[in-house]
Protein backbone atom coordinates (compact mmCIF):
# COMPACT_ATOMS: atom_id res chain seq x y z
CA UNK A 1 0.00 0.00 0.00
CA UNK A 2 1.68 3.14 -1.16
CA UNK A 3 -0.80 5.40 0.87
CA UNK A 4 0.52 6.14 3.99
CA UNK A 5 -1.82 8.26 7.16
CA UNK A 6 0.86 10.79 7.30
CA UNK A 7 -0.44 12.07 4.00
CA UNK A 8 -3.90 12.91 4.83
CA UNK A 9 -4.45 16.90 5.17
CA UNK A 10 -7.40 16.39 7.46
CA UNK A 11 -9.85 17.63 4.08
CA UNK A 12 -12.25 14.47 3.55
CA UNK A 13 -12.38 15.32 -0.30
CA UNK A 14 -8.96 15.98 -1.09
CA UNK A 15 -7.74 13.21 1.42
CA UNK A 16 -10.41 10.88 -0.31
CA UNK A 17 -9.16 12.00 -3.90
CA UNK A 18 -5.28 11.54 -2.97
CA UNK A 19 -6.08 7.63 -2.08
CA UNK A 20 -7.60 7.24 -4.80
CA UNK A 21 -4.91 8.54 -7.04
CA UNK A 22 -2.38 6.38 -4.81
CA UNK A 23 -4.73 3.66 -5.28
CA UNK A 24 -4.22 3.86 -9.32
CA UNK A 25 -0.93 4.54 -9.56
CA UNK A 26 -0.09 1.54 -7.53
CA UNK A 27 -2.64 -0.81 -9.65
CA UNK A 28 -0.74 0.79 -12.88
CA UNK A 29 2.44 -0.26 -11.27
CA UNK A 30 1.37 -3.57 -10.89
CA UNK A 31 0.65 -3.72 -14.16
CA UNK A 32 3.37 -2.14 -15.44
CA UNK A 33 5.75 -4.62 -13.49
CA UNK A 34 4.41 -7.83 -14.23
CA UNK A 35 5.66 -10.75 -15.83
CA UNK A 36 3.22 -10.47 -18.56
CA UNK A 37 3.59 -9.79 -21.97
CA UNK A 38 3.20 -6.54 -23.32
CA UNK A 39 0.35 -7.13 -25.82
CA UNK A 40 -1.36 -8.36 -22.67
CA UNK A 41 -0.63 -4.90 -20.51
CA UNK A 42 -1.33 -2.40 -22.97
CA UNK A 43 -4.81 -2.04 -22.55
CA UNK A 44 -5.21 -1.48 -19.22
CA UNK A 45 -1.97 0.16 -19.05
CA UNK A 46 -4.26 2.79 -21.76
CA UNK A 47 -6.91 2.86 -19.38
CA UNK A 48 -5.17 3.88 -16.53
CA UNK A 49 -3.64 6.42 -18.57
CA UNK A 50 -7.58 7.53 -19.94
CA UNK A 51 -8.07 7.75 -16.20
CA UNK A 52 -5.70 9.58 -14.96
CA UNK A 53 -5.73 12.63 -17.76
CA UNK A 54 -9.18 12.91 -16.42
CA UNK A 55 -9.05 12.51 -12.69
CA UNK A 56 -6.00 14.37 -12.21
CA UNK A 57 -7.40 17.24 -13.75
CA UNK A 58 -10.61 16.72 -11.63
CA UNK A 59 -8.83 16.77 -8.47
CA UNK A 60 -6.10 19.66 -9.49
CA UNK A 61 -9.61 21.71 -9.79
CA UNK A 62 -10.97 20.37 -6.35
CA UNK A 63 -7.25 20.99 -4.36
CA UNK A 64 -7.40 24.75 -5.91
CA UNK A 65 -10.91 25.59 -5.01
CA UNK A 66 -10.15 24.64 -1.56
CA UNK A 67 -6.87 26.53 -1.58
CA UNK A 68 -8.63 29.64 -2.88
CA UNK A 69 -11.89 28.67 0.04
CA UNK A 70 -9.21 28.74 3.06
CA UNK A 71 -6.93 31.79 1.38
CA UNK A 72 -4.11 30.23 0.93
CA UNK A 73 -1.20 32.47 -0.03
CA UNK A 74 0.50 30.36 -2.33
CA UNK A 75 -2.22 29.05 -4.44
CA UNK A 76 -0.16 30.36 -7.89
CA UNK A 77 2.83 29.01 -6.98
CA UNK A 78 0.97 25.57 -6.58
CA UNK A 79 -1.29 26.01 -9.48
CA UNK A 80 1.94 26.43 -11.71
CA UNK A 81 3.18 23.03 -10.47
CA UNK A 82 -0.41 21.87 -11.22
CA UNK A 83 -0.40 22.86 -14.89
CA UNK A 84 3.16 21.35 -15.35
CA UNK A 85 2.24 18.23 -14.16
CA UNK A 86 -1.17 17.89 -16.34
CA UNK A 87 0.84 19.06 -19.19
CA UNK A 88 3.31 16.66 -18.82
CA UNK A 89 0.89 13.76 -18.49
CA UNK A 90 -0.88 15.26 -21.81
CA UNK A 91 2.66 15.52 -23.86
CA UNK A 92 3.52 11.80 -22.92
CA UNK A 93 -0.30 10.24 -23.21
CA UNK A 94 0.64 11.75 -27.12
CA UNK A 95 4.27 10.27 -27.30
CA UNK A 96 2.94 6.87 -26.04
CA UNK A 97 0.34 6.94 -28.72
CA UNK A 98 2.39 8.71 -31.41
CA UNK A 99 5.06 6.00 -30.71
CA UNK A 100 2.41 3.19 -30.72
CA UNK A 101 2.32 2.57 -27.06
CA UNK A 102 5.87 2.12 -26.41
CA UNK A 103 6.64 0.58 -23.12
CA UNK A 104 9.70 2.18 -22.34
CA UNK A 105 8.04 5.48 -22.70
CA UNK A 106 5.38 4.59 -20.21
CA UNK A 107 8.05 2.86 -17.80
CA UNK A 108 9.73 6.06 -17.38
CA UNK A 109 6.34 7.93 -17.03
CA UNK A 110 5.58 5.77 -13.98
CA UNK A 111 8.82 6.05 -12.41
CA UNK A 112 8.65 9.95 -12.11
CA UNK A 113 4.71 9.79 -11.66
CA UNK A 114 5.54 7.42 -8.27
CA UNK A 115 8.06 9.95 -7.12
CA UNK A 116 6.12 12.95 -8.21
CA UNK A 117 3.21 12.14 -6.53
CA UNK A 118 4.67 10.76 -2.96
CA UNK A 119 7.12 14.21 -2.39
CA UNK A 120 3.79 16.29 -3.93
CA UNK A 121 1.52 14.99 -1.73
CA UNK A 122 3.79 14.75 1.49
CA UNK A 123 5.63 17.89 0.92
CA UNK A 124 3.49 21.11 -1.48
CA UNK A 125 -0.13 19.91 -0.42
CA UNK A 126 1.32 19.92 3.48
CA UNK A 127 1.94 22.81 3.37
CA UNK A 128 -1.70 23.69 2.59
CA UNK A 129 -2.66 21.91 5.82
CA UNK A 130 -0.19 23.59 7.82
CA UNK A 131 -1.22 26.67 6.77
CA UNK A 132 -5.20 25.90 7.56
CA UNK A 133 -4.60 24.88 11.28
CA UNK A 134 -2.14 28.14 11.96
CA UNK A 135 -4.44 29.96 10.37
CA UNK A 136 -7.40 28.25 12.14
CA UNK A 137 -9.19 28.07 8.80
CA UNK A 138 -8.85 23.94 8.96
CA UNK A 139 -11.94 22.51 8.11
CA UNK A 140 -13.68 25.36 6.55
CA UNK A 141 -14.01 23.98 3.10
CA UNK A 142 -16.99 23.97 1.18
CA UNK B 1 31.08 29.83 -0.66
CA UNK B 2 31.86 26.34 -0.79
CA UNK B 3 30.84 25.80 2.86
CA UNK B 4 27.55 28.05 2.43
CA UNK B 5 26.09 24.96 -0.75
CA UNK B 6 27.60 22.06 1.28
CA UNK B 7 25.10 22.64 3.47
CA UNK B 8 21.84 22.98 1.44
CA UNK B 9 22.39 20.18 -0.50
CA UNK B 10 22.99 17.59 2.71
CA UNK B 11 19.93 19.24 4.15
CA UNK B 12 17.79 18.57 0.86
CA UNK B 13 19.00 15.08 0.46
CA UNK B 14 18.51 14.24 4.16
CA UNK B 15 14.91 15.99 4.29
CA UNK B 16 13.91 14.77 1.08
CA UNK B 17 14.96 11.26 2.05
CA UNK B 18 12.96 11.41 5.50
CA UNK B 19 10.00 12.71 3.75
CA UNK B 20 9.54 10.40 1.00
CA UNK B 21 10.98 7.39 2.32
CA UNK B 22 10.98 7.59 6.04
CA UNK B 23 14.36 7.57 6.35
CA UNK B 24 15.85 9.02 9.59
CA UNK B 25 19.50 7.20 9.56
CA UNK B 26 21.31 9.29 7.28
CA UNK B 27 25.05 10.38 8.08
CA UNK B 28 27.26 12.20 6.69
CA UNK B 29 30.34 9.83 4.99
CA UNK B 30 33.94 10.25 3.59
CA UNK B 31 33.35 10.59 -0.17
CA UNK B 32 36.83 9.00 -1.20
CA UNK B 33 35.82 5.51 -0.71
CA UNK B 34 32.54 5.80 -3.52
CA UNK B 35 32.08 3.28 -6.12
CA UNK B 36 33.13 3.72 -9.60
CA UNK B 37 30.93 5.20 -12.30
CA UNK B 38 30.34 1.37 -13.55
CA UNK B 39 28.63 0.41 -10.47
CA UNK B 40 26.45 3.66 -10.09
CA UNK B 41 23.36 5.60 -11.50
CA UNK B 42 25.05 9.06 -12.43
CA UNK B 43 22.61 11.76 -13.09
CA UNK B 44 23.83 14.95 -13.86
CA UNK B 45 21.64 18.25 -13.46
CA UNK B 46 22.69 21.33 -14.71
CA UNK B 47 22.15 24.85 -13.21
CA UNK B 48 22.33 28.32 -14.22
CA UNK B 49 21.62 31.98 -13.47
CA UNK B 50 23.77 33.27 -10.45
CA UNK B 51 25.46 30.06 -10.43
CA UNK B 52 26.48 28.02 -13.70
CA UNK B 53 27.76 24.41 -13.52
CA UNK B 54 26.07 21.32 -12.86
CA UNK B 55 25.77 18.75 -9.68
CA UNK B 56 25.99 14.67 -10.21
CA UNK B 57 24.12 12.79 -8.12
CA UNK B 58 25.58 9.08 -7.92
CA UNK B 59 23.52 6.48 -6.32
CA UNK B 60 25.00 3.31 -6.46
CA UNK B 61 22.92 0.58 -8.28
CA UNK B 62 22.15 -0.88 -4.88
CA UNK B 63 20.48 2.39 -3.11
CA UNK B 64 18.72 3.09 -6.71
CA UNK B 65 16.84 -0.08 -6.53
CA UNK B 66 16.20 -0.05 -2.69
CA UNK B 67 15.25 3.13 -2.65
CA UNK B 68 12.46 2.33 -5.63
CA UNK B 69 11.60 -1.06 -3.49
CA UNK B 70 10.95 1.25 -0.53
CA UNK B 71 8.86 3.97 -2.65
CA UNK B 72 6.89 1.52 -4.43
CA UNK B 73 6.27 -1.32 -2.50
CA UNK B 74 7.15 -3.36 -4.72
CA UNK B 75 10.68 -5.83 -5.33
CA UNK B 76 12.41 -4.23 -8.14
CA UNK B 77 15.88 -5.59 -8.54
CA UNK B 78 17.81 -3.71 -11.12
CA UNK B 79 17.92 -0.58 -12.87
CA UNK B 80 15.94 0.09 -15.84
CA UNK B 81 13.85 3.03 -17.08
CA UNK B 82 11.34 2.72 -14.22
CA UNK B 83 14.05 3.24 -11.32
CA UNK B 84 16.38 5.20 -13.59
CA UNK B 85 13.29 7.77 -14.20
CA UNK B 86 12.02 7.64 -10.43
CA UNK B 87 15.44 8.61 -9.39
CA UNK B 88 15.67 11.12 -12.00
CA UNK B 89 13.13 12.68 -10.37
CA UNK B 90 14.35 12.16 -6.64
CA UNK B 91 17.47 14.02 -7.61
CA UNK B 92 15.42 16.79 -9.21
CA UNK B 93 13.05 17.17 -5.81
CA UNK B 94 16.44 17.50 -4.11
CA UNK B 95 17.79 20.18 -6.31
CA UNK B 96 14.46 21.95 -6.54
CA UNK B 97 14.57 21.97 -2.73
CA UNK B 98 18.53 23.76 -3.04
CA UNK B 99 17.68 26.07 -5.20
CA UNK B 100 14.47 26.99 -3.17
CA UNK B 101 17.42 27.27 0.01
CA UNK B 102 19.59 29.31 -2.46
CA UNK B 103 17.36 31.86 -3.30
CA UNK B 104 16.79 33.06 0.48
CA UNK B 105 20.29 33.78 0.12
CA UNK B 106 19.44 36.24 -2.80
CA UNK B 107 21.00 33.87 -5.67
CA UNK B 108 18.91 33.03 -8.09
CA UNK B 109 18.88 29.72 -10.28
CA UNK B 110 17.23 27.23 -12.28
CA UNK B 111 18.02 23.65 -13.11
CA UNK B 112 17.69 21.97 -16.16
CA UNK B 113 15.95 18.46 -16.31
CA UNK B 114 18.38 15.62 -15.74
CA UNK B 115 20.27 13.48 -17.70
CA UNK B 116 22.29 10.27 -17.57
CA UNK B 117 26.12 10.86 -17.28
CA UNK B 118 29.12 11.43 -15.37
CA UNK B 119 30.72 14.87 -14.70
CA UNK B 120 32.26 16.24 -17.22
CA UNK B 121 35.93 16.36 -15.83
CA UNK B 122 37.29 18.59 -18.65
CA UNK B 123 35.59 21.92 -17.35
CA UNK B 124 37.12 23.76 -14.21
CA UNK B 125 34.98 25.11 -11.33
CA UNK B 126 35.40 27.68 -8.57
CA UNK B 127 33.28 25.48 -6.88
CA UNK B 128 34.11 21.83 -6.80
CA UNK B 129 33.16 19.60 -4.26
CA UNK B 130 31.88 16.39 -3.08
CA UNK B 131 29.58 15.04 -0.19
CA UNK B 132 28.44 11.64 0.71
CA UNK B 133 25.43 10.33 2.78
CA UNK B 134 25.13 6.69 4.06
CA UNK B 135 21.51 5.74 4.96
CA UNK B 136 19.94 2.29 5.59
CA UNK B 137 19.17 2.30 2.08
CA UNK B 138 22.28 2.68 0.86
CA UNK B 139 25.31 5.93 -0.14
CA UNK B 140 24.72 8.39 -2.35
CA UNK B 141 27.21 11.11 -3.27
CA UNK B 142 26.87 14.10 -4.86
CA UNK B 143 29.57 15.96 -6.73
CA UNK B 144 28.96 19.57 -6.96
CA UNK B 145 30.47 21.65 -9.70
CA UNK B 146 29.46 25.37 -9.81
CA UNK B 147 30.64 28.96 -11.06
CA UNK B 148 29.47 31.80 -9.52
CA UNK B 149 28.50 33.69 -13.14
CA UNK B 150 29.90 37.05 -13.84
CA UNK B 151 28.75 40.90 -13.63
Amino acid sequence: MLWKDKYELGVPLIDTQHKELFQRVESFMQVLRSSASWEDKVQRVNETLEFMKGYVVEHFRDEEAYQASIGYPNWEEHKKIHTEMVNYVVQVSQEYEKSGFDQQLIQQFAGKLLAWLINHVASEDQRIATYAIEKGVAGNEH
Amino acid sequence: MNTDLYAPFLEATRSVFQLMLDLSDIEDRPSDTFPDSDETLDIAIGVIGDLTGEVIYRFPVTTSVNIVNIMSGMEVDSVDEFVTSAIFEIANIISGNVLTTLSGNDLACDILPPVQRAGDDSKSYEIKMACCLSTSAGDVCLDIRLNPSKG
